[in-house]
């Protein structure tokens, strides 16, 4: 059953064609994240459509600004949000991806446009210095007022640095009025390499991924009340923290599976799709998915498809003392609130299908005794990776050259949900294409 | 059959969103065609479970979807709010049960006559499959409908979760390939090369029909068993005597309600009032094993036909199968008794090797504990022994979520069973699993 769509608060229909209008005539959207890099004079590839977008910088040295702006839901909703941003002119949920290299002293500049103090606490990070003396904690007459150095409200700046020690995946996230900063989008992740080995997550050969199909997970939740009370200045009391949203890299299915930087997601620049190519002689090495999980709440997270590969937790390989692999394999990766999981993923072709010469033992049924659901379909009509074959008339499908689509979510499936509305959420979709040499564009 | 122009178009969130409710149009559907199939090696009838040989190298296994009744214990009423409804017990429940449901039933083996009379007669939670490695596995899927919501045209799926390197024709997500019409039937094909627990569960609506009770568990049995030893995995530490399965569910009495009377549900307020083990609440849980096809000694359980009983001699190496397919998350504690976790999520806990990293005996990492902390989606199977009693020994398994422990708010319930050992050589060997 469907249920029937309710609008609360301050859902607005069309809510895509509202924050383009907001974006356009209030907060001067950049089109895309690679502008906006280039603008922070930052180095940066080329966008990849889908997977780790990395923010670098030769000296590891970073400008954040925080500030404020709005991101758009899949039913139609707009939310007002604070995030990191990578410059002073725009405004991006969540803040970047940064990414270094094991060994670099990393400089965080932090310029706070917020009408309050705001700060970074950096998770796993040892000996972090702010404007040049040990990070602590900040008191005002005994009690405490943030977990570190800020930088002032309406201008003020703060100066983070450290070595980045360990390689692994980490989030950094505000220390000031933490429950309320957090929801409202003060985080990011930080990636850091191991040294000399770009294509390894850790330092273990074990740990070895395809830098092609490197992938982040960042789990968040939204309570739009909360976000509503900030925007009109109003109280919320944190205990009645409910969240409607679940996101994935700052986005809710469908939108998760949209290219990074998609036009119509101006405040959202990082899609959550996993594409892949079948494990083979040429293709040996599997995907990287980093899980990080910045919200309050656990999530089991569930890749269809295949076992996933753990082999680190919050920074650390899962190697033993004499170098033994103590990696194990999970179906579903439950996510702790601020841990992060390093999963390796590959698909393999393991039995090798041939319509002709090795027919999958079963008759499939004619389309008419199928259920095709909404008239909208990723299946190629055909069960044999690579080919494409008949679908009913009236029947759209996403199939671009018989590529198999298996879905990644939350099982707890009432956060596979845009509020009161299934089939979203914290939900995103693993792409797997025919083996090299294909037809997918 | 003459090729349709189908629209392939990239698929851009306007689109997505326009896309309405309800179901692709199927002209001509044509309610129950015949049903009756000839299966090329049935496996035995045998309603609540399905047994196959040691290494069968073909099973067939015959499934329908429909909805039912179950009875859980609790207060004389649940009151649900926005509009105040009378929620538990449900006035529509016949024979003293409580609580709609939507779920699955085995049929396998019988005449295309029984299999319709199975309409509106779901079990919770749905049947216990086990099956053997390498073996060609066939589950034909047959959508009966609903009986008491004729207007719910709701198509069906079965999703092996955690089969790896899946299909999606038969991994069972409706808009990543096709789901199962009322009235119709599609046979799941499945290579199973992994030994370990597993799950199953109809992925239409995912959010509804798993709450709704469309959900049991599925595992596999390594090569390596034989008709007088079984194992886990291909690997001589996880050798057992007994083994019982542990599955964990939640169940919203409101959105069961509402299901019935022809009302929508906000996901996003999801409460649950009756934590479940095995499709019963303590102390149900205690009772023993039935078959949906017979009347039991309770009979508002002849659709909850899974015990959670453990029962083993002194001395036997006793498996248990966790497996957590709510929606929160439970900590299953085995007073007195210390458990050692062999596998997760169908895989052994050992490390990769250093002769041949595709095969796991490397480090052992299995490990020591007496709570099983599982979130939703996953399994955990642990081994314990039994320790060397004289006098029948009952030791208790439960939910230490305290605020789980209850039924509807009331009383000790919920997620518990008993564990009984017995002095060496009391039970005659397990025939089944949670017998």
């Amino acid at each position: 059953m469907q249920p029937t769509r309710k609008r609360y608060g301050l859902k607005l229909k069309g809510g895509w064609a509202v924050t383009v209008l907001l974006c356009a005539l209030v907060l001067s959207c950049a089109p895309a994240q690679t502008s906006r890099v280039e603008a922070a004079g930052l180095a940066q590839a080329t966008t990849p459509s889908s997977g780790l977008v990395c923010t670098t910088s030769p000296d590891a040295s970073f400008t954040l600004t925080a500030e404020t702006g709005y991101i758009s839901t899949p039913d139609g909703n707009t939310i007002f949000m604070w995030s990191y941003s990578p410059d002073a002119t725009s405004f991006q949920y969540p803040g970047p991806f940064l990414c270094v290299n094991q060994g670099d002293t990393v400089t965080v500049t932090l310029k706070n446009t917020l009408p309050e103090d705001v700060s970074i606490i950096f998770p796993g990070q040892q000996d972090v210095l702010a404007n040049g003396i040990p990070s602590q904690p900040q008191y005002l007459n005994g009690e405490l007022t943030s977990l570190t150095t800020v930088a002032g409200k309406n201008g003020g700046t703060v100066t983070y640095s450290f070595v980045a020690k360990e390689p692994g995946t980490y989030l950094y996230e505000s220390g000031t009025d933490i429950e309320k900063q957090t929801q409202m989008g003060l985080f990011g992740g930080l990636v850091v390499r191991p040294s000399g080995h770009p294509n390894q997550a850790y330092a273990n050969s074990g740990s070895k991924f395809n830098p092609s199909t490197e992938f982040t997970m960042l789990l968040s939740e939204i309570d739009p009340d909360l976000h509503q009370a900030i925007e009109r200045g109003t109280r919320f009391d944190i205990t009645t923290y409910h969240p409607r949203y679940w996101m994935i890299n700052g986005r809710s299915f469908p939108d998760t599976i949209a290219d990074n930087g998609a036009a119509w997601l101006p405040t959202q620049p990082y899609g959550a799709l996993v594409h892949m190519q079948p494990k083979s002689a040429s293709n040996p090495d599997p995907a990287l998915v980093r899980y990080l999980n910045v919200g309050m709440r656990n999530h089991p997270f569930h890749p269809h498809g295949n076992n996933g590969r753990v082999i680190g937790r919050d920074g650390s390989a899962l190697v033993g003392p004499i170098g033994e692999d103590l990696s194990y394999e999970k179906y579903l990766v439950l996510v702790g609130s601020s841990q992060t999981w390093d999963v390796t993923y590959d698909w393999t072709d393991t039995d090798l299908w041939q319509p002709n010469t090795n027919p999958i033992p079963v008759t499939i049924p004619s389309q008419q005794d199928l259920t095709f659901k909404d008239s909208a379909t990723w299946y190629s009509g055909s069960p044999y990776l690579g080919i494409q074959d008949e679908l009913p008339v009236g029947v759209t499908s996403y199939n671009e050259c018989g590529e198999y689509y298996h879905v990644w979510h939350s099982h707890a499936l009432n956060e596979a949900a845009n509020y009161d509305t299934g089939f979203g959420g914290m939900f995103t979709l693993q792409r797997i294409d025919p083996p090299s040499p294909n037809t997918c564009p | 059959m003459t090729k349709p122009p189908t629209s392939r178009k990239k698929l851009t969130r306007r689109n997505f969103i326009s896309l309405g409710g309800g179901m692709a149009a199927l002209a001509g559907v044509n309610l129950l065609p015949a049903m009756a199939k000839v299966l090329a090696n049935p496996a035995p009838v045998q309603a609540a479970i399905v047994a196959a040989p040691p290494m069968a190298t073909s099973t067939n296994i015959h499934l329908v979807g429909t909805d039912g009744w179950i009875y859980l214990p609790g207060p004389s009423s649940i009151v649900g709010d926005t509009p105040p409804r009378t929620v538990y017990p449900d006035p529509l429940a016949p024979g003293g049960r409580t609580t709609y449901i939507f779920g699955f039933r085995n049929v396998t083996g019988l005449s295309s006559t029984a299999v319709n009379d199975q309409k509106g007669k779901a079990q919770a939670p749905a049947p216990l499959l086990y099956v053997d490695q390498e073996a060609d596995v066939r589950i034909t899927l047959t959508n009966l409908g609903l009986q008491v919501r004729p207007d719910l045209v709701d198509s069906h799926t079965i999703h092996w979760h955690g089969f790896r390197n899946a299909i999606p024709l038969f991994d069972g997500v409706p808009e990543m390939s096709i789901a199962v019409p009322i009235g119709r039937d599609f046979t799941y094909y499945y290579k199973p090369h992994d030994p370990g627990t597993y799950m199953y569960h109809c992925h239409f609506e995912d959010v509804e029909h798993v709450q709704m009770g469309m959900t049991g568990v599925v595992f596999v049995r390594p090569a390596m068993n034989t008709p007088t030893q079984k194992y886990v995995y291909n690997d001589a530490s996880t050798a057992y005597d007994r083994e019982f399965v542990i599955f964990l569910t939640e169940l919203w009495a409101s959105a069961h309600y509402d299901d019935a009377h022809i009302q929508v549900s906000d996901w996003s307020e999801y409460s649950p009032d009756f934590w479940l083990m095995n499709g019963r609440c303590f102390p149900d849980t205690l009772q023993p094993a039935g078959d949906p096809l017979t009347i039991p000694g309770q009979p508002v359980l002849q659709y909850q036909p899974i015990s959670s009983l453990v029962k083993a001699n002194a001395g036997e190496r006793v498996l248990l199968r966790f497996v957590n397919l709510g929606y929160q998350q439970h900590a299953m504690t085995l007073d007195g008794l210390s458990m050692r976790i062999v596998g997760k999520d169908a895989t052994l806990l050992k490390g990769l090797g250093t002769t041949n990293p595709q095969i796991r005996n490397g480090a052992d990492v299995s490990y020591e504990t007496n709570t099983v902390y599982i979130g939703p989606g996953e399994s955990y199977d642990a081994i314990f022994t039994a320790p060397n009693v004289t006098t029948d020994t009952t030791y208790l398994l439960y939910n230490r979520k305290f605020m789980y422990l209850n039924n509807g708010g009331t009383g000790t319930g919920g997620q518990m069973t008993e564990v009984r050992i017995s002095p060496a050589g009391t039970l005659s060997p397990q025939a089944a699993p949670n017998t």
